[in-house]
């Protein structure tokens, strides 16, 4: 009995300390969270419109997909149909994450209005080290995505960076940083492009 | 009256130590990571001194408040806490207001927590003093803090790409003037350079005063 009022008499302060400045932090986060949301939002749409210049308008899908993760958890993907001024579909985004480096990698992909192509992809937050890993934002890296055939990806570390192909040149010094994206990119696209298309809201082979 | 007078006179000294006699950064030489990262250009660095204000601020009252009931061996973890929190609220508002500075400052916004200069004010003026004081002390030291910043990112500034705020004040050589911007002082090289020589400086005026 001692021992817990002794503990109590060194440690009320912190113990009611702790849960106040908890509270205040979970009160701003709770105001702030849906604006730094729609920073977070205007963001990615920035970088698709670069990614996709004719989109204008970014439209949620209703219908649920769901991919498993690289690290093999499901996990929910909004995805977004990309509209131009017209209003026809010029193409599609969503967001994808997988463990880099030293962090985790979120980036965002463009395809193109079939799936058939994958229009390009930009990285909304890394911390991958600076001088190697962090040239996966850089364009002679992601213009090799640009036009690759949205499926399957291969990490190759001599050939041609020009070619448009499935096989992507890794960053010399910079391996694990470059596999990362591709896995990425690869891993959601695939599961993506099959479930889109078993809901039929992509065409099939046949067509 | 004449203890109002003594009580004023404090308060201008306390104030006034932050600015030069004080100074963070030139004359107690804390907050150093702070200082090197975020002074390539004068925006981030003045995004960074204001944080830090706000947080040595509010951290400086609570600490204050309740100084009387910290037990001393759970003092710094009081201290720490009372920071991580300031921090933590700061960087909410930095993503929710300014996202493109807080992209530009990245890691370095959390890192205020374990910046030397409010954990230092806390245990050297806020923890032993009033509240009137310990208010005056953090805006002294902070302002001192946010110019000291300000004054190497203006010469790192100018000296790698000619321009102050972002507006370019000198003409480049690429564009017809004469100026060749000096990569090297937008690099860690540049923030070492810069803030040794001001080191220098600095000592020899305030050796000379002494």
């Amino acid at each position: 009995m001692n021992k817990i009022k002794n503990f109590m008499q060194q440690s009320w302060l912190l113990i009611v300390s702790s849960f106040c400045f908890g509270l205040l932090i979970a009160v701003t986060s709770a105001a702030l969270s849906p604006r730094i949301r729609q920073n977070e939002i205007n963001k990615r749409n920035r970088m698709v419109t670069v990614l996709l210049p004719e989109a204008k308008d970014f439209i949620l899908l209703d219908e649920q997909v769901e991919i498993q993760s690289l690290q093999g958890k499901k996990e929910k993907v909004e995805i977004y149909k990309v509209m131009s001024k017209a209003d026809e579909c010029v193409g599609w985004s969503f967001e994808a994450a997988g463990s880099g480096f030293a962090d985790k990698i979120k980036l965002v992909i463009a395809l193109d209005k079939n799936f058939e192509k994958i229009a390009g992809f930009d990285v909304l937050s890394s911390n991958e080290t600076p001088g190697f890993g962090d040239q996966i934002k850089y364009d002679y890296f992601r213009d090799q995505f640009e036009g690759a055939p949205a499926g399957e990806l291969r990490l190759i570390t001599v050939g041609e960076r020009e070619t448009k192909d499935s096989e992507i040149v890794a960053i010399s010094g910079a391996t694990i940083s470059s596999e990362a994206v591709v896995e990425i990119v690869s891993n959601s696209v695939t599961q993506i492009k099959e479930q889109m298309r078993k809901k039929g809201i992509i065409g099939n082979d046949k067509q | 009256m004449t203890n109002n007078n003594a009580k004023t006179a404090r308060y201008w000294q306390t104030l006034l130590a932050g600015l030069w006699r004080e100074n963070p950064v030139f004359r107690l030489l804390l907050g150093m990571c702070p200082t090197l990262a975020v002074t390539a250009a004068v925006k981030p660095a003045l995004t960074m001194g204001c944080c830090v204000i706000f947080v040595l601020l509010c951290s400086n009252i609570i600490v204050s408040l309740m100084r009387n009931l910290l037990k001393p061996h759970l003092r710094i973890l009081m201290f720490t806490l009372t920071i991580a929190t300031f921090v933590t609220i700061a960087d909410l508002f930095l993503k929710a207001f300014v996202p493109r500075m807080s992209e530009m400052l990245g890691p370095y916004v959390p890192l205020i927590i374990v910046n030397c200069i409010i954990i230092c004010r806390a245990e050297v003026c806020a923890s032993k003093n009033g509240l009137a004081v310990s208010i005056i002390d953090a805006l002294g030291m902070g302002v001192g803090f946010t110019l000291t910043l300000c004054v190497l990112a203006s010469i790192r500034e100018i000296l790698s790409t000619g321009a102050l705020f972002e507006i370019q004040i000198i003409r480049l050589s690429s564009q017809g003037g004469w100026f060749v911007p000096w990569a090297a002082m937008s690099m860690p090289v540049g923030a070492f350079i810069t803030l040794g020589l001001i080191l220098g400086l600095v000592n020899k005026v305030a050796g000379r005063k002494a």
